[in-house]
C-alpha cells in the first residue's frame, strides 16, 4: 500500500468511523443503516422487483409516454407503485455506494474479497444500465436526452453498421422495436444480477442478506410513504422537434448527463474508462504491500482433532475437512490460503488451540497474555480486551482511562482462554470490546464470541471463571464515549464484588487435546 | 436511547428520504434558453467508381501466369462536399466521407447548429466530389488511368432493381428562409422520393 493510498484510506475511515457512531447512537448498532448498506440494496432490490411487476402490466411499447402517464394520473394504485419503483432505485444506488465506502474504508477488498469487488462493481453497472433504459421507456424529455446522450457516446464504438444517434432526430418515426429492446433490456439485466449477487456472496458462509426486519420494513415503509406524499414527477412527453424546457432530472442515474453533454465523446470514454479502471482495480492498488499481508491460517495437523469447528465457524468457508494422512480415524481441518482472508476467528474456535494464522493460534495468545500478566500487576483491576479495527480505537494505547489495554485483531479470534487466564490470574474483571456484530470486519466475530462466552459454543469459556468478572460491550471505531461509559460501569459493578484474588499457578486444561505421546504411539 | 435521541432520529431519516426525492427529480435545464437549433441529418448511397489502370509488362511478368491480367481496378465510393451557410457565415465545410472500415457504406450526415429565434437564412450545399472536380474543371482525381462509372454502381443499382430508392443526385442544394422560434428544431433531411433536401419540424412529431 502506498502512502498516498493509506492515507486515502484514514481519510475514508476517519469519515466512516463518526458517521457510524452518530448512526449507533440514534438508532442502535442493530438498526444502523450503514452496518447494513449491502442487505438494504436486496431489500430495496426486491420492491423494484414487485413493483415493477405490477408496471409490467400497464406498459405499452406502442405508446410508451401514454402509458407511463396514465400510471402516473392513477393515483389510488399506478402513481406511487411508479414513484416506489423509482425511489427505491435511487435509494438502491446510494446504498451501493455505501456500501462500497465501507468495504474500501475497511480494508475488506482485496485478496480473497477482490471476487465481491469485481463482481459488486459489474452488478452497479448493470443497476446504472438497467436504470438508463427505465428512463428511456419512460420517453418523457429525461428519456430522449438520457437516448440522444447514450447514442451519441455509443457511435463512437465500432459497433453499429449505422449511426444510432439518427434514430433520435426527428428523421423518421421511433421504431417500437426500440422500447422493446429496452423494455427486454430493464428485465433482463436485473434478472442477470441475481447471478451476480449469487457470485458477490460466493466466498462468504452465511450471507446476511437481508436486515433486521424492522429495519427492512421501516425502509419499505418511509419510500413508500414518500411515493404516496410526493409522487415522483413524469417530465413533459419527449418532443423531438423541440428542446426541453427544463427536464426533471434524477441525480442518481444521470448525474453523468450535464458532464457528458459538455465533453466530446472520445474524452467521455476516456475519462470514464479511467475512472472505472482505478474503481475496479482498487483489490490490487489499495492492498497492503507483500510483507505487510497478514498470512492465512494454519493447522497444526498433530493437535486437529477433527471436531469441525473450524469448519463450521469460518465465516469465508476457506476451511474444509480431508481425510487425515496419518493413521488416525478422523477428518483434518485444511485452509486454503487462497480463500483465507487471516481473520483468524478459527484461532478462537478451536478447543486444542491448533488452528490459526501464525503467531495468533490459541497458543500464541495464551502465550501472549502470559506475557503480559508477567509485566503488568493485576492488582484486582479491570483488564480490557479491545478490538483493533473498531472498540473506539482504544486498542491503539497500552492502556485507556487507566485499565491496561490487551489489543486482539479480532474479538472472534480471541481465545476464550485468554479471558480465563486473566481472571484467575487476578484481574478484577475482563471488559471484552468487539466490533458491533454488523461491522465485524472479519464477518462473524462477535457473534461467535457471545456465543462462546455465554451459550457454550466450542471453545467455550469454562464454567469456572465467574461470569460477573466478564463483560462483552460493543463499540465501532469512533464509540470511544461507549467505551468509557462502559468501562466505568463495569468498574463499578466489579468494585461491588469481593476482591479478586490471583491463583497461585494457572493450568488450563485444554479440552480435547492430545498428549504428544499418545499421538506418536499411534 | 433517550426519546431526543429518537426524535432526532426521525428528523435525520425524514431529511434522507426528502433529499432522496429532491435529489430524484433536480430540474435541469439542458439547453441553453431560447435558442433554437438547425438540424441538418440525411443518410445517403454515393456513386461507386472503379479507378483502373494498364499493367505494365514488366508488372505483368512479375505476377504468377494465372493471376496475370491486363488492368487492375480498384473500386471506392465517391465522397460528398457539404456547406452550410446561415446569414451569410458558414457554419460548416466539411467533407463527408462513406462510413465502413473499406469506406464503401452509406455517408451519413449530422448536424446541429444553435440559432438565434427569428428570421434565418439557410444555405445548404451537399455535392458529390466528382461534380465538384467538374465544376472545378480539372480531373486530379485519377492520375493517369481511365475512371470507369459504373453505372450508378451498387448500391444505386442494387436499390434501383428493388424499385425503392434512385440514386442520390450529385448536387443537393437547400435554400430558405426559416422563421425560427424560440426552442424549436429544424430539420433538414434528404427525401428520397423528391430527390432533394426538405424541411421537417417546425413543432409536429413525425
Amino acid at each position: 500500500m502506498t502512502p498516498f493510498t493509506d492515507r486515502t484510506r484514514r481519510l475514508a475511515q476517519s469519515l466512516l468511523a463518526p458517521a457510524d457512531g452518530l448512526m449507533n447512537r440514534l438508532y442502535t448498532w442493530r438498526f444502523n443503516p450503514l452496518y447494513h448498506s449491502g442487505a438494504v440494496v436486496v431489500v430495496l432490490l426486491l420492491i423494484i422487483l414487485v413493483t415493477g411487476i405490477y408496471l409490467l402490466f400497464f406498459y405499452r411499447i406502442g405508446a410508451p409516454y401514454a402509458s407511463v402517464e396514465r400510471l402516473a394520473d392513477q393515483w389510488w394504485l399506478g402513481s406511487w407503485m411508479r414513484s416506489l419503483h423509482r425511489y427505491a432505485s435511487d435509494a438502491a444506488v446510494v446504498a451501493v455506494l455505501i456500501h462500497m465506502f465501507r468495504m474500501f474504508a475497511q480494508e475488506r477488498s482485496w485478496g480473497p474479497r477482490a471476487l465481491a469487488w469485481v463482481s459488486g462493481l459489474v452488478m452497479l453497472f448493470v443497476l446504472f444500465v438497467s436504470g438508463w433504459t427505465g428512463y428511456v421507456m419512460v420517453w418523457d424529455v429525461q428519456g430522449l436526452l438520457l437516448a440522444r446522450e447514450g447514442a451519441r457516446l455509443l457511435d463512437l464504438l465500432p459497433l453499429f453498421s449505422e449511426p444510432i444517434a439518427r434514430t433520435f432526430v426527428g428523421e423518421r418515426e421511433l421504431p417500437g422495436a426500440f422500447f422493446f429492446l429496452n423494455l427486454f433490456l430493464h428485465v433482463a439485466l436485473p434478472v442477470g444480477m441475481g447471478l451476480g449477487l449469487w457470485v458477490h456472496v460466493s466466498r462468504v458462509a452465511r450471507a446476511g442478506l437481508l436486515p433486521p426486519r424492522g429495519l427492512s420494513w421501516t425502509v419499505t415503509g418511509a419510500l413508500l410513504a414518500m411515493s404516496v406524499l410526493w409522487p415522483a414527477a413524469l417530465g413533459p412527453a419527449a418532443d423531438l422537434f423541440r428542446l426541453p424546457d427544463t427536464a426533471p432530472l434524477d441525480v442518481f442515474y444521470s448525474f453523468w448527463l450535464p458532464v457528458s453533454q459538455a465533453m466530446p465523446a472520445w474524452s467521455v470514454w476516456l475519462s470514464s474508462s479511467a475512472f472505472s479502471g482505478v474503481v475496479l482495480l482498487v483489490p490490487w492498488w489499495a492492498r497492503p504491500a507483500l510483507e505487510a499481508r497478514p498470512a492465512p491460517s494454519v493447522v497444526n495437523e498433530r493437535l486437529c482433532t477433527g471436531c469441525t469447528q473450524c469448519w463450521v465457524d469460518c465465516p469465508y468457508e476457506a476451511i474444509a475437512m480431508v481425510p487425515r494422512a496419518d493413521a488416525r480415524e478422523e477428518r483434518v481441518a485444511r485452509v486454503d490460503p487462497a480463500l483465507c482472508v487471516s481473520c483468524g476467528i478459527c484461532a478462537g474456535s478451536c478447543a486444542p488451540m491448533g488452528v490459526g494464522p501464525p503467531v495468533r493460534t490459541g497458543r500464541d495468545q495464551l502465550a501472549a497474555v502470559r506475557a503480559f500478566v508477567s509485566r503488568n500487576a493485576l492488582d484486582a483491576q479491570v483488564v480490557v480486551v479491545a478490538c483493533t479495527r473498531g472498540a473506539g480505537g482504544v486498542a491503539a494505547s497500552p492502556e485507556f482511562q487507566g485499565a491496561p489495554v490487551i489489543p486482539v485483531d479480532c474479538a472472534g479470534s480471541m481465545h476464550t482462554s485468554v479471558v480465563e487466564y486473566l481472571v484467575r490470574s487476578g484481574a478484577g474483571g475482563v471488559l471484552i470490546v468487539s466490533c458491533p456484530p454488523r461491522d465485524c470486519w472479519h464477518r462473524e466475530g462477535p457473534k461467535w464470541l457471545e456465543q462462546r462466552l455465554y451459550h457454550d459454543r466450542e471453545a467455550e469459556l469454562k464454567p469456572r471463571v465467574d461470569r460477573r468478572r466478564v463483560r462483552l460491550v460493543y463499540a465501532g471505531l469512533g464509540e470511544r464515549a461507549t467505551v468509557r461509559a462502559a468501562l466505568r460501569t463495569f468498574q463499578r459493578d466489579i468494585g461491588a464484588l469481593e476482591v479478586a484474588r490471583p491463583e497461585d499457578r494457572v493450568e488450563l486444561d485444554i479440552e480435547c487435546e492430545r498428549p504428544a505421546e499418545e499421538v506418536l504411539e499411534r | 436511547m433517550t426519546s431526543g435521541m429518537r426524535v432526532v432520529g426521525g428528523v435525520l431519516a425524514l431529511a434522507a428520504i426528502v433529499g432522496l426525492g429532491a435529489l430524484s427529480q433536480v430540474p435541469y435545464p439542458p439547453e441553453p434558453p431560447a435558442h433554437a437549433v438547425i438540424r441538418l441529418t440525411w443518410r445517403t448511397r454515393s456513386k461507386r467508381v472503379d479507378e483502373c489502370r494498364r499493367l505494365t509488362t514488366e508488372e505483368q511478368a512479375q505476377l504468377p501466369a494465372h493471376m496475370r491480367r491486363e488492368e487492375v481496378c480498384e473500386g471506392r465510393v465517391l465522397a460528398y462536399r457539404l456547406r452550410v451557410v446561415l446569414d451569410g457565415d458558414t457554419v460548416a465545410d466539411e467533407t463527408v466521407e462513406p462510413r465502413g472500415a473499406r469506406a464503401d457504406r452509406p455517408l451519413y450526415v449530422f448536424h446541429e447548429i444553435p440559432a438565434p429565434p427569428g428570421v434565418r437564412v439557410l444555405d445548404v450545399a451537399f455535392v458529390r466530389e466528382d461534380s465538384l472536380r467538374g465544376a472545378t474543371g480539372g480531373d486530379e482525381g485519377t492520375t493517369g488511368g481511365d475512371e470507369r462509372a459504373t453505372g450508378g454502381e451498387d448500391s444505386a443499382v442494387r436499390e434501383g432493381r428493388a424499385g425503392r430508392v434512385q440514386e442520390t443526385p450529385a448536387v443537393l442544394q437547400f435554400s430558405e428562409r426559416l422563421e425560427l422560434e424560440p426552442r424549436q428544431v429544424a430539420l433538414i433531411t434528404y427525401d428520397p422520393e423528391r430527390r432533394a433536401l426538405v424541411l421537417k419540424g417546425y413543432g409536429q412529431t413525425p
